[in-house]
């Protein structure tokens, strides 16, 4: 990294131009060469066409499974998934009120025990009841590293599996409930 | 880690075939051109942060903790009491529950929208995230006002088909 | 060097000594990140190379610099110290980021090795990232000691043991680039966040007690990119080649700052 900081820091003006030319100069007579004129410019010019190529290296679908990443994940994806399902229920009580559409809970639970089959209801108390589990387990695990806690590689596996088995019974104890 | 990993995800793995020549998007936003190889000038030239701006900084983060802490109580009192709980501790869960999901959208939003990449679309997001949390809020209104609260709703919709088998028994 | 290499002669004569069959080269398949700037229309790609574990170092980096040698001189990565101390071979040795001077081969033969470069980063050319980015993140927290004041003696600027103490696991790290390119959070918005190396460095000053730009230091992590975009995922520590922990220095930070 130095070497590369300081290679351009000499490019950029510790060493000035006219010195390396005048350097290539000599070093073009005695070995019977020709030196190429170029300016840092014309260089960068390059570089940039050159960086305009570049892919980017795989990432998601290459990495090593690790409880760290992948619990973080789960933590966003059910934090989303129960979000999305309190913005659906209070949206739509709020866009009711505003139209008059005369919703409420009586007709809503109606309208859920005939229209929802009882497997799509389990699907979804089952969800619900896991993904709370885990997201208000997993949450204070975050609360608790935020205080600078548990916060090694030890203390990270140790505080995930905790977690993991409280969202398995407490998870299965909600949905039975 | 939502949206955009979903899409990065099968995206990357044709990415390794094809050549990904640019960080991959979310094909049906449109975005702002990027730097070539994500970068511009040398090494030597140091990065420049964002203006300073503790509303999106400490005080932001701060916001969000004391959100996030205030959720665990509030949680825990319908958790323990079986889902009947006074207006007061369910108005109070429903309002903070508002501010955490908001919070946790825009930080999704912020994460993979950013204005760096989908320039206005970055801002609709947020728009429309604002719009939603008004009709919420408006929602959650109603609900203390004149229904049973989050909870009452949530506890009806529970135990909705343990209601239908005993009707049907009966 | 002579105890060395009368050891590996031992280990093999050893090794064919107890297994009758192994008279077999035990090859190992290694299959590499390939991606050439001066064909840029063609693909990145894996290519397979086999070698023979017998007949090569422990390392990873051992194994690259052999196919190299003998097989595709084409091959290209970084390499310096071979000892840990340089951070030039960072790269992803199945599936995790790490050192490949650092990182032992598996010695099951029969399962294949991938190598990637660091991921997310944009390629030079096969094992090579281009790293501008990261060096520009790291030049803008102002690594070096800022003062305004110097002792009245003219002499150095002293600090106390416990002081001192608050470096150690900060100081040490070499800047490989590991922990920053195993970050989801630093995958998606590398160009605005600081990502775990540089703002593990930035604590690293912030923490010094001979330092007086505290102040400043902290203010330029008050936006929503710098600093919070860390979720506090820890694939940072957990990929860390010298054991360090970026991930709480960064927690460290975000305390240290709640109340400004």
């Amino acid at each position: 990294m130095l070497l590369q900081l300081g290679l351009n820091g000499c490019y950029r003006g510790v060493v000035r131009p006219s010195v390396i030319a005048r350097a290539s100069r000599t070093l073009g007579k005695r070995f019977n060469s020709q030196a190429v004129k170029t300016t840092f410019e014309k260089e960068h010019e390059i570089l940039v066409a050159q960086r305009g190529n570049r892919p980017v290296s795989p990432h998601l679908t290459i990495y090593q499974p690790q409880l760290t990443w992948y619990l973080s994940s789960l933590h966003r994806i059910t934090g989303v998934i129960l979000g999305s399902g309190f913005f659906a229920v209070t949206i739509a009580f709020g866009i009711s009120t505003l139209f008059g559409l005369g919703l409420n809970t009586e007709n809503l639970k109606n309208y859920y025990k005939e229209k929802v089959p009882a497997w799509a209801d389990w699907t979804a108390k089952g969800t619900a009841a896991y993904f709370f589990a885990f997201h208000f387990g997993n949450g204070i695990r975050h609360l608790i590293w935020d205080t600078g806690k548990e916060l090694t590689i030890k203390g990270v596996n140790r505080t995930g599996i905790v977690v993991l088995a409280l969202t398995a019974i407490g998870g299965t104890a909600l949905l039975f409930k | 880690m939502l949206q955009r990993s979903f899409v990065k995800e099968g995206l990357a793995r044709r990415a390794l075939q094809c050549t990904a020549r640019r960080n991959l998007t979310i094909p049906f936003l449109s975005t702002l051109p990027q730097k070539a190889g994500g970068v511009v000038g040398t090494p030597n030239d140091a990065y420049h942060p964002p203006a300073v701006d503790k509303m999106h900084g400490s005080y932001h983060w701060d916001f969000e903790r004391a959100l996030a802490v205030a959720m665990v109580p509030l949680v825990t009192i319908p958790l323990a009491a079986g889902g009947s709980i006074s207006t007061v501790a369910d108005s109070l869960l429903a309002s903070v529950l508002l501010g955490h999901v908001y919070i946790g959208f825009q930080s999704c939003i912020i994460d993979y929208i950013p204005a760096r990449v989908y320039g206005k679309n970055h801002n609709y997001a947020m728009y429309l995230l604002t719009l939603g949390s008004v009709f919420s809020a408006l929602g959650i209104y109603k609900l203390e006002t004149e229904e049973n609260g989050i909870i009452g709703v949530l506890s009806r919709l529970w135990t909705a088909d343990r209601e239908s088998q005993e009707s049907k028994k009966d | 060097m002579n105890g060395l290499v009368k050891q590996r002669v031992a280990g093999g004569i050893l090794r064919r000594g107890l297994a009758t069959a192994s008279q077999t080269p035990r090859l190992k398949t290694f299959k590499i990140y390939r991606w050439n700037p001066d064909k840029p229309a063609e693909k990145p790609r894996l290519q397979s190379f086999q070698v023979d574990l017998d007949d090569c170092g422990p390392m990873v980096l051992d194994a690259l610099l052999k196919i190299k040698d003998q097989q595709d001189s084409s091959l290209t990565l970084r390499r310096s110290c071979r000892e840990g101390i340089c951070g030039s071979c960072a790269m992803n040795i199945g599936g995790r980021n790490t050192l490949a001077c650092l990182c032992k081969i598996d010695q099951d033969h029969k399962k294949e090795t991938k190598i990637y470069p660091l991921p997310h980063m944009y390629i030079i050319k096969d094992l090579v990232p281009d790293l501008t980015n990261f060096y520009q993140q790291y030049k803008s927290i102002q690594p070096y000691l800022q003062r305004s004041t110097f002792p009245a003696d003219g002499k150095e600027v002293l600090q106390s043991v416990a002081d001192r103490k608050k470096l150690d696991g900060l100081y040490e790290c070499i800047l490989c680039a590991c922990c920053s390119t195993a970050c989801p959070s630093y995958w998606w918005n590398q160009e605005q966040y600081l990502g775990p190396a540089v703002l593990m460095q930035a604590y690293r000053w912030l923490v010094d007690s001979r330092d007086q730009a505290g102040a400043i230091r902290k203010n330029m992590l008050q936006n929503s990119m710098s600093l919070y975009r860390c979720h506090t995922i820890m694939n940072c520590t957990r990929t860390c080649p010298k054991g360090l922990n970026p991930g709480l220095a960064i927690a460290e930070i975000k305390k240290a700052i709640a109340t400004d």
